[in-house]
């Protein structure tokens, strides 16, 4: 009874850990390829992209992106630019907003406040996406009014409002106006006139992926864009709250139904 | 086969295996190419569609300032007749030459749109590989 017993619980931690990751190794070897993948992260970060077989300098690269997107839509000509980011465990992401010298469109923005004199202020000089009180907040909750704005600003009145009712809604999508991210003021005019032109961006997993043009746009209205997404994220580096900062990898270049070319950005 | 060598073959079939499309056209003469088409592939409407994707690319890579527009038409009734043309707009903004594409192979259209645009090889010193 006792030997079996034992045998049968041995079984089902085994049968776990397998389901957990996949494998069958021990913890000890998963904590030692972690580890190397670490290293070989890290390396790979530190080697220069002119090594790499699929480099091209930005010109070349906009040449080929340019030609495979030949009699595309507009729309779906965008070029991104995808980075791979290199971290500690339980290093924090990084994040921030990039103002491009000349933008992909018109950041949509909604601002949420009970206060009359901002909200018509807000409508008729900045031209603003959406506004309203208590009224547009029941609205979003209902489902009524959809959620395509980049972007979100409240008046602290409103706040505890915003956060009990469409919290769930807004805070998965990065557009819930907090204190701590610094969306909440008492006038709002300043954040606003801020975000007109700016594009936020987070990373996600290990790399930060980020839409920087078209490819109707010329080469320098291009290589503009990318120097202010390189500032942008070297700048959410040097504010990172850790003591081990992350370091950007490889960086792809690409465009909506393009390949992926290497580029020079760190 | 590797990520990098598929990248690689995707690249090169751009800039330099598509031999056929590795054309330059004189500027001064032509201004833009203009192609039409349905998005449904019947009545003929393959070829044009497939010309589109294997031979387009090349030629606006070694023309990277020749506009090409491709307009789609959106068409579900197969009794309708779309114009499936290309055609290519002179300097003054007149169209100089028109090619039918209906019920023609994708290659079939290249070779027709050699014989009627005038237009040099790119030198093979010019030719980018990957």
């Amino acid at each position: 009874m006792f030997p079996r017993l034992f045998t049968r619980q041995f079984q089902t931690t085994a049968f776990r850990l397998a389901e957990e990751t996949g494998t069958k190794l021990s913890k000890e070897q998963l904590r030692k390829r972690e580890l190397r993948k670490m290293v070989q992260r890290r390396l790979q970060a530190k080697t220069p992209a002119s090594d790499h077989p699929l480099y091209m300098p930005v010109s070349k690269a906009l040449r080929y992106l340019r030609a495979i997107e030949v009699g595309q839509p507009a729309g779906q000509q965008t070029i991104t630019l995808t980075t791979l980011v290199v971290s500690e465990r339980g290093v924090p992401p990084l994040a921030g907003n990039v103002s491009f010298t000349k933008p992909l469109k018109d950041v949509k923005v909604a601002v949420f406040t009970d206060d009359e004199a901002q909200a018509t202020l807000m409508k008729e000089k900045y031209n603003v996406h959406l506004v309203g009180g208590s009224d547009l907040v029941s609205k979003i909750k209902a489902g009524e009014v959809s959620i395509n704005f980049d972007k979100a600003f409240a008046t602290p009145d409103i706040v505890p409002q915003l956060a009990s009712q469409v919290g769930r809604i807004l805070g998965p999508r990065g557009l819930l106006p907090s204190v701590k991210k610094g969306t909440v003021a008492e006038d709002l005019e300043t954040l606003v006139k801020d975000s007109m032109s700016s594009v936020p961006f987070r990373q996600r997993g290990n790399c930060i992926s980020l839409a920087v043009a078209k490819t109707y746009f010329s080469d320098k209205e291009v290589l503009e864009n990318l120097l202010a997404a390189q500032k942008s994220i070297k700048q959410s580096i040097t504010t990172q709250q850790t003591k081990k900062p992350s370091i950007l990898s490889q960086t792809t270049l690409t465009s909506t139904h393009g390949p992926g070319i290497v580029i020079d950005f760190a | 086969m590797s990520r990098v060598v598929k990248q690689q073959k995707f690249l090169n079939k751009i800039s330099s295996t598509t031999i056929k499309s590795q054309i330059l056209l004189d500027a001064s003469k032509y201004s833009a190419l203009n192609l039409q088409f349905q998005y449904q592939n019947f009545n003929g409407h393959m070829g044009a569609r497939k010309f589109w994707h294997e031979f387009l690319p090349s030629v606006q890579f070694y023309n990277p300032s020749l506009p090409i527009k491709v307009t789609r038409v959106k068409n579900e009734d197969k009794n309708v007749d779309v114009p499936c043309v290309l055609q290519a707009i002179g300097s003054n903004g007149n169209i100089v030459a028109e090619i039918s594409m209906k019920n023609k192979n994708s290659s079939e259209i290249m070779d027709e749109v050699l014989q009627k645009l005038e237009h040099k090889k790119v030198p093979d010193e010019e030719i980018i590989r990957v």
